[in-house]
């Protein structure tokens, strides 16, 4: 066996169990005397509970509610937040909230069973978009007015001196909509009791997670419950903190029957009843030089958080942190707001806050430049971050930026600055162009403050174990993670063994989220894998190693000043489109990217991320519309929500520049959410070049083209 | 709870079975099976005993007879329709964009009809052309215009005791055709509308126009009377009829759903049809 070199480009270690269908999931997994669950949700949005009345349950079924957990456990998911119920008490505040969980042998009769439970509500007046939430319709849901996390950050002199300076001002209210992520494999767990312990068989991205938001609900501690993840269908974010709202009503009946429980959401419970991403709207105010340069930018950010606050004041913080792109203007003023209202609580998604800011500041840009008749790239480009540049949270850049060479790759590869000139506004031809970046790992010192991961290398015999908390979920980290232990030792892949996350065996790495998997556990494991291969000949042995935070990264959590991220990943697109002046139908005819990845670990990998990102944020863009009226999701199915076909966005060509990053794994930066942050700006700008009106929300399906239209006149 | 299905091995079979339990015909089960849907793990239960007829071999079969009209019996595939040279060149366009590649070999031209749905691809051309659906019960048949056979929004004229046999297209020859589906997206989609148009252009006169739209009212929707304004009119005429014929094109559609959108964009398809029937040098599949 040959040793694996990081340049060998190599065929997926999942690819033949997926292709073949040999992959066990959570639905092919069976125990004896297993019963299954399903949840019995809210109806209305906002409400009191009236009366549950559940009719006579045959024997071996039972419906369990918040009365079932025990004195000692406390009512509440821990995701960042604790304030998301496992089962409403008392009151609703979303369509879909869990009242309870209805268990038994068949599910025909479960379906029978949970049609026959009836519950009364009172109903109130939900607030569901971000401005009703704001006029406190129906009045406040969270606090007096509804704002459930806040922040701000500047940089540069005053707002108001800058603004008194300006020659003109233009302003502008940006809109992202609702997003599903769409995973192949729906939401599902099983969870048992093992030699005494609780134990879950989930399809999750952080199985750590699950086991501390869950562990409280019967007063245990989260090493009291095991978490085995199984092969993971897809996630994208929704399987970062959703798990839970499966794993605490599981719990909870597990302690209650004592029988193993297994619930596998269908495709539409997974689609009406789940996290989506959080709807933004951004209104930004610049102040304009007589030229249209920029001498500053006043921004304020509202995301509709939905009825808890969980994870969103994270999200919410990203999404400021990268409200000015990736530019360096010499004044802002950025402030942001958690908007809580009663739709289902929004959440991680591929990106987590950073696409909606990005998408705002690149549109606003865009119709900066064409008002003043610039060409919107060269125009971005007199505004590029540099190294050394100041950050909106007063930090620096450490790195090299190569968007200046990103830019040239791409506009020569897709003729840019000539279809540019050549295509005229609203010729029904269009070209656009978009840069992005996106701050690797957590926030700041989350890394070294919240995480401390920890990774094992295992060694037996000539083969050795990688032990680690990370999953994969489709992104091919298995791949990745092991051609950097297999490329640190100097021995074949085909010796490295991975599996799944069990919280019994391995040390906790951290959640497999925030593009930190390869970047972070990536550099402990490829660490552990240098002791080891200095350390070969002892026989059997194992190394652990903790994270060790990069020295130069000053952080301060409470003002949000200094460092938010070590390192970033940098992107910029170009789409080039063709409208059907009939039926406002895009053609899209080239996409071009250029990502700086620091180094890709697996070219194959990295390309499939590339290409599925791009793909997934033009479907954010163009055709994705997630509709919420009176506190109800209207899109059910996979044909009424529908995401990109090969069809749809059919080649890409795609470009890496080399920028090695100093403390991750062979130089490797994260690039998991990059590759969505950007492409939807360029795409719009594009469609908006091509006929000539001017874009402010997003998704623009044919429909909403007519409307920017109408509105052009 | 227990409900009995059936797997008649002839057609004979079917219609008894029709006739004595009203047995839901089963084709391809693109529809019902979604319709009916319980849940993982849970069978469908459609409330009435289901027949399973995808084999009946009497209901297959594409075609060309004596009398002028292409016959495609009910069994038939959108796959199967979209890859026949006989079948008129609208429905073919139809049929190959029908849903996803399996969709296109499971479904059935008599399943698309019967459920209805103002959304459905085939019956929009088929209207276009003036088909004529087949009915059969035990020892009759009947025979009627698809246009009257469709009632409205998931509702036909089918008796409790017919099956649909089989579809009739009059062979026509156009001189301008038109056809465009706007799904959701480019492949495996929902139609958000769709309109095919015809005409029948010679020696400046035009001799036969036609259009139906789908996807833009409760059933698919044909004006006569905004046809009836330009048939046997002059060619030249057409800028001076144009805006009378799209003003009540748009009085015969009732969009429910993105009704500017649906409204705006069938008058421009039918004006570029317009404007091309002008063009002598454009006959024939018009772009």
């Amino acid at each position: 066996m040959s040793a694996t070199r990081i340049d060998d480009r190599i065929v997926r270690v999942d690819a033949m169990e997926k292709a073949r269908g040999e992959a066990e999931y959570v639905c092919d997994i069976r125990f004896p005397g297993m019963v299954y669950g399903t949840l019995v949700r809210s109806t209305v949005a906002r409400g009191k509970i009236l009366s549950i009345d559940v009719p006579a349950l045959p024997e071996g079924y039972s419906f369990i509610t918040a009365d079932d957990i025990p004195a000692e456990g406390r009512n509440e998911l821990w995701m960042i937040a604790k304030d998301w119920r496992c089962f409403a008490s008392g009151d609703v505040r979303y369509v879909g909230e869990t009242i309870g969980i209805l268990c038994g042998p068949d599910r025909g009769m479960l379906s029978y069973l949970k049609k026959h439970i009836a519950i009364s509500y009172e109903e109130e007046t939900p607030a569901v978009t971000i401005d009703e939430a704001l006029a406190l319709k129906g009045g406040p849901i969270a606090g007096e007015d509804n704002i459930m996390c806040s922040l701000y950050c500047e940089k540069g002199p005053k707002m108001d001196d800058v603004f008194r300076q300006a020659d003109s001002i233009f302003e502008e209210t940006l809109e992202t909509g609702f997003q599903e992520h769409v995973h192949l494999e729906t939401n599902s767990a099983i969870v048992r009791q093992e030699d005494g312990r609780f134990t879950f068989y989930i399809s999750a991205q952080c199985p750590f997670y699950v086991r501390k938001s869950v562990s409280g609900l019967l007063g245990l501690r989260p090493e009291d419950i095991v978490v085995k993840q199984t092969t993971t269908g897809g996630a994208f974010g929704g399987k970062e903190h959703f798990p839970d709202v499966l794993a605490g009503p599981l719990l909870v009946a597990c302690n209650k029957i004592h029988k193993p429980i297994k619930m596998v959401f269908d495709r539409e419970e997974d689609m009406l009843y789940s996290v989506k991403r959080h709807p933004s709207k951004v209104v930004f105010r610049t102040a304009l030089d007589k030229e249209g340069g920029i001498l500053g930018i006043d921004g304020k950010i509202y995301y509709n958080c939905g009825a808890y606050l969980s994870a969103s004041y994270v999200v919410l913080q990203r999404g400021v942190f990268h409200a000015n792109g990736v530019y360096d203007f010499p004044a802002t003023h950025l402030e942001g707001y958690g908007v809580a209202t009663n739709t289902f609580p929004s959440d991680a998604f591929r990106g987590f806050g950073a696409p909606q800011t990005l998408f705002a500041i690149e549109m606003h840009l865009d119709h900066i430049a064409r008002k003043f008749g610039y060409d919107p790239a060269e125009y971005k480009a007199r505004y590029f971050l540099r190294k050394g540049g100041e950050t909106v949270t007063n930090g620096h850049i450490v790195e090299d930026v190569k968007l200046p060479e990103m830019l040239e790759q791409i506009a020569t590869a897709s003729d840019y600055y000539r279809k540019a000139k050549e295509y005229g506004i609203g010729s029904g031809r269009g070209i656009g162009i978009s840069f992005y970046n996106h701050g690797g790992a957590f926030t700041g010192n989350g890394e070294q403050a919240i995480i401390k991961a920890h990774a094992r290398l295992v060694k037996e015999g000539s083969r050795v174990r990688i032990e680690v908390g990370s999953t994969e979920m489709g992104q091919g980290f298995q791949t990745t993670l092991r051609k950097i232990a297999a490329n640190a030792l100097g021995i074949s892949i085909s010796q490295i063994d991975y599996p799944n996350p069990d919280t019994s065996r391995v040390p906790d790495s951290g959640p497999t989220a925030a593009s930190r998997s390869t970047m972070v556990v990536g550099k402990i494991v490829e660490d552990c894998a240098r002791e080891m291969k200095e350390r070969w000949d002892e026989g059997d042995f194992s190394v652990e190693k903790e994270y060790v935070h990069p020295e130069g990264h000053p952080w301060d959590q409470d003002t949000f000043r200094g460092d938010a991220y070590l390192g970033y990943g940098w992107g910029a697109c170009i789409v080039e489109v063709e409208v059907d002046r009939l039926t406002n139908e895009v053609r899209t005819v080239g996409i071009w990217s250029s990502h700086d990845i620091g180094k890709a670990i697996d070219e194959l990998v990295v390309h499939g991320q590339v290409n599925g990102g791009i793909i997934q944020s033009l479907g954010y863009a163009s055709m994705e519309k997630m509709e919420n009226r009176d506190g109800r999701f209207r899109q059910s199915s996979m044909s009424d929500y529908v995401v990109p076909t090969s069809m749809d966005f059919p080649s890409q060509e795609w470009f890496l520049v080399d920028n090695p990053y100093q403390w991750g794994p062979q130089g490797a930066k994260g690039m998991g959410e990059l590759v969505f942050n950007g492409a939807d700006a360029a795409y719009v700008d594009a469609v908006e070049r091509a006929l000539g009106v001017t874009v402010v929300k997003i998704p623009i399906p044919p429909e909403d083209i007519e409307e920017a239209i109408e509105n052009a006149r | 709870m227990a409900v009995r299905n059936y797997i008649p091995e002839t057609l004979e079979e079917a219609l008894e079975l029709r006739r004595d339990e009203h047995a839901i015909p089963l084709a391809g089960g693109t529809d019902i099976m979604v319709q009916h849907r319980e849940g993982i793990g849970i069978a469908p239960d459609v409330g009435k005993p289901v027949m399973i007829i995808s084999n009946l071999a009497e209901l297959k079969g594409i075609r060309r007879r004596d009398d002028g009209f292409v016959e495609i019996r009910a069994l038939e595939t959108p796959a199967s329709i979209a890859s026949s040279d006989i079948v008129p060149w609208h429905v073919r366009q139809a049929a190959a964009r029908m849903g996803a590649i399996a969709l296109r070999n499971m479904a059935t031209i008599g399943g698309n009809i019967g459920n209805a749905s103002p959304k459905g691809d085939l019956p929009q051309p088929l209207i276009l052309l003036d088909a004529e659906v087949v009915v059969a019960s035990v020892g009759s048949e009947r025979r009627m215009l698809l246009d009257e056979f469709i009632l409205g929004s998931k509702k036909t004229a089918l008796r409790d005791d017919e099956i649909i046999t089989s579809v009739l297209i009059p062979e026509k020859e156009f001189t301008h055709l038109f056809y465009r589906k706007i799904g959701t997206r480019r492949a495996n989609a929902i139609s958000k509308l769709s309109l095919s148009a015809a005409a029948v252009i010679r020696d400046g006169i035009i001799e036969d126009f036609r259009a139906s739209s789908g996807a833009a009212g409760p059933k698919v929707i044909r004006s006569r009377e905004a046809e009836s304004l330009l048939t046997k009119r002059q060619v030249s005429e057409i800028p001076d009829i144009a805006d009378d014929f799209i003003a009540a094109w748009d009085r015969a559609i009732s969009p429910h759903a993105m009704p500017r959108y649906r409204r705006n964009t069938t008058s421009r398809m039918l004006l570029h049809f317009l404007e091309a029937l002008q063009d002598e040098t454009l006959t024939g599949i018009i772009g």
